[in-house]
């Protein structure tokens, strides 16, 4: 299989009627780490809804593509079954629905008629995750977030990740809510699914979360575009100086979506 | 196929004496039909009656099959009753419940046999003067049911009644008649089978009548098929004593015109019970459902769940009543309402009523909400690859499966409904 590859050009996003994210450009590849950085309410959370096509998010301006493939026209699930997969900040609670069952049905629905996964097969590889995870068994059979925990939510995202095993998948603020064991937790899931097959977009503000997966590249959004990129060495030097230095050095005065052109 | 209206005085005390019941039966029957004729018609705020005639119909029993209703029979294995059209036409006991004196019989036999359980109980719960369709159900009643179960037997396996109609009208003035005694346990359902039929005017009127003495217990389950044709009116009502407790599960499909009311009398001090409805409605149906809890015992408990999912054009009323009446103090009830609209051109009403006279509540609360499938949901079972109408159908069948999973029914029986769901769903 081809190394995946997600490329995003110029990208607007407006969301009931005020531009979010404006003018973004970032190439993911598989095999590949991205974090991106930044205060609150400087469009991260955005453009990964839009990337995801959640219907509130419009996108008012520029190019996705996932290996060569236009994403935004693509439906919500399309994109799920091209390879895309967003672990949610805030997952639904769907009642009555349990997550074995919701899973099943999502490897399923990328598989095709006629290549469903065996039940006992899917169950064994379920179980083996969940281990992986450190996930008690009878998670399987509950409704699908219903009375979970934040950190039982966040896990459960990273176990459908692990389950489904995408080309590219983004995370979007995987490690808020969580103390340090669900994050080491978290982060080996994401490191153990590393692979020139998975490319990842991971989305944080804080720095902590880099300590267990490394990243590749570091970008920092504010104002709703990408103002720095660098090495692993740039997450490093804003934990130590923080949001506030970077600003100055680039003559930000308000990071937040507001401020930007 | 005849029809016709009797409109004679004795029509009560004609069709006893044709279904050779005791005399007294006879005469309980007369003085129904007096209430009948005497009580008012009905208004109900959401739902028309103007058309609605209450006269008795009479029609005599159609030549089908009864396909389904026999073959659910013949796989279940707990003690069982079928009735087709207005006949009962077979009663299974288990030799364990026959060997703990579990009484399942027809309610025109029992009148000779069970005399005194009938006296005591038959009326008691759902008098005469409940309702005008109550009366109707007192004085034109057939094929009527008797459950007894004795004290402190516990039946082991689910009791099922099976009533099956070929053509509309057919049995249209079902009654039954449950009684756990003293620390009796049982789980019992019914499942309807009905036929579709040109819209009338005419009115048929089913009755439950529950009865759980002191620490009973009784998990009751009711498949109703709500098919266009005549107004169909249900009344399903428990009365319970100290520390009883009964369970409803009422689960009902169709496109006709029904009103509901399934009600528990908590008397007992310390009584509890829970209501799950299960509702869809599809094609114009119209369905005025009340689901009620009456607190009169102290500490007594109850929770009320309702589920509806309409398509179509069709409307539902679900109201949840909960009173707590002076006197039952630390009384306690929760009330949850959801319908689920799939299209636009479906309405329904969710209506909490709490009628509160004691100061001293537990607790007691509602929520109510009518409106499409959450869009958050649907985003983010999508976000996985499933499609929206498979999403779609996910979040429905998840939003009912805890009632189908609690209805107190063998597999057989909960697979014909799952059956009958998936049909009005698709």
């Amino acid at each position: 299989m081809s190394v995946p590859q997600l490329v995003i050009e110029g990208l607007h996003v407006t969301v009931e009627g005020k531009e979010i994210v404006k003018g973004l450009d970032l190439t993911v590849g598989g095999g590949e780490i991205h974090a991106i950085m930044g205060p609150n309410g400087t469009g991260k959370s955005t453009l990964a809804s839009a990337l995801m096509g959640h219907p509130k998010y419009e996108v008012t301006g520029g190019r996705v593509t996932l290996d060569g493939q236009d994403l935004l026209s693509m439906s919500v699930d399309e994109r799920a079954r091209a390879g895309l997969f967003l672990a949610m900040q805030y997952p639904a609670e769907v009642p009555g629905v349990s997550n074995a069952n919701f899973i099943r049905q999502s490897l399923n629905a990328r598989a095709g008629e006629g290549n469903e996964i065996p039940v006992l097969k899917f169950h064994r590889q379920l179980q083996e995750k969940m281990k992986k995870l450190n996930i008690d068994a009878s998670f399987a059979e509950r409704y699908l977030n219903e009375g979970f925990s934040g950190g039982e939510k966040k896990r459960n995202e990273i176990l459908q990740m692990s389950m489904l095993e995408p080309r590219i998948a983004i995370l979007d603020e995987i490690d808020s809510g969580l103390d340090i064991d669900a994050l080491k937790i978290v982060a080996e899931g994401v490191n153990n699914l590393k692979s020139p097959q998975t490319g990842f977009l991971i989305i944080t503000h804080y720095q902590r979360l880099l300590n267990y997966i490394v990243p590749d590249r570091v970008h920092v959004m504010m104002q709703g575009r990408i103002v720095k990129s660098g090495g692993r060495e740039l997450a490093e030097y804003l934990e130590a100086h923080g949001y506030d230095e970077l600003k100055a050095e680039l003559g930000i005065e308000d990071e937040s979506v507001q401020a930007g052109v | 196929m005849t029809e016709k209206n009797v409109v004679s005085a004795s029509v009560g005390r004609a069709l006893s004496h044709q279904l050779q019941e005791a005399d007294w039966l006879a005469d309980w029957r007369e003085s129904a039909w007096t209430s009948f004729q005497t009580l008012e018609k009905p208004w109900l705020e959401k739902t028309d009656l103007k058309r609605c005639q209450f006269e008795v119909v009479e029609k005599s029993p159609s030549t089908g099959s009864h396909l389904e209703a026999r073959k659910l029979f013949e796989s279940v294995t707990g003690s069982a009753v079928l009735i087709l059209g207005n006949r009962i036409e077979a009663i299974r006991l288990t030799e364990e419940d026959k060997k703990n004196g579990v009484v399942l019989m027809s309610l025109h036999e029992a009148s000779h046999t069970h005399r005194h359980l009938l006296e005591k109980y038959l009326g008691s719960v759902v008098p005469s003067s409940h309702s005008k369709w109550a009366a109707l159900n007192a004085a034109a009643f057939q094929a009527g049911v008797l459950l007894y179960i004795p004290r402190h037997v516990e039946v082991s396996s689910d009791i099922l009644i099976i009533r099956s109609e070929e053509e509309a009208l057919e049995s249209a003035y079902p009654r039954t008649l449950v009684i756990a005694d003293t620390g009796a346990k049982a789980r019992v359902a019914e499942m309807q089978f009905a036929k579709p039929a040109a819209t009338s005017a005419a009115a048929t009127s089913d009755v439950w009548e529950v009865v759980a003495e002191n620490d009973a217990r009784l998990e009751i389950g009711l498949i109703d098929e709500i098919l266009a044709g005549p107004y169909r009116f249900y009344t399903r009502r428990a009365k319970l004593g100290k520390d009883a407790e009964v369970n409803w599960y009422a689960a009902s499909t169709g496109d006709g015109l029904a009103v509901s009311d399934i009600e528990s009398l908590l008397d007992g001090n310390g009584s509890r019970s829970n209501t799950r409805v299960l509702g869809t409605a599809v094609g114009r149906m119209h369905h005025d459902l009340t689901a009620k809890m009456t607190h009169a015992g102290r500490y007594s408990e109850s929770d009320i769940v309702m589920h509806g999912v309409l398509r179509q054009k069709a409307n539902a009323v679900f109201r949840s009543c909960t009173e707590i009446v002076k006197g039952a103090v630390e009384a306690g009830s929760e009330q949850h309402d959801r319908m689920i609209l799939v299209d636009s051109t479906a309405r329904a009403d969710a209506i909490p009523m709490l009628l509160i006279d004691e100061n001293d509540v537990k607790r007691c609360g509602h929520a109510a909400s009518v409106g499409k499938i959450d869009p958050n949901q649907i985003y983010y079972l999508m976000s996985r690859g499933i499609s929206e109408k498979l999403a779609t159908r996910m979040i429905i069948w998840g939003y009912f499966e805890e009632t189908i999973l609690s209805l107190p029914v063998e597999e057989a029986v909960r697979e014909a409904f799952v059956a009958r769901l998936e049909k009005e769903l698709d």
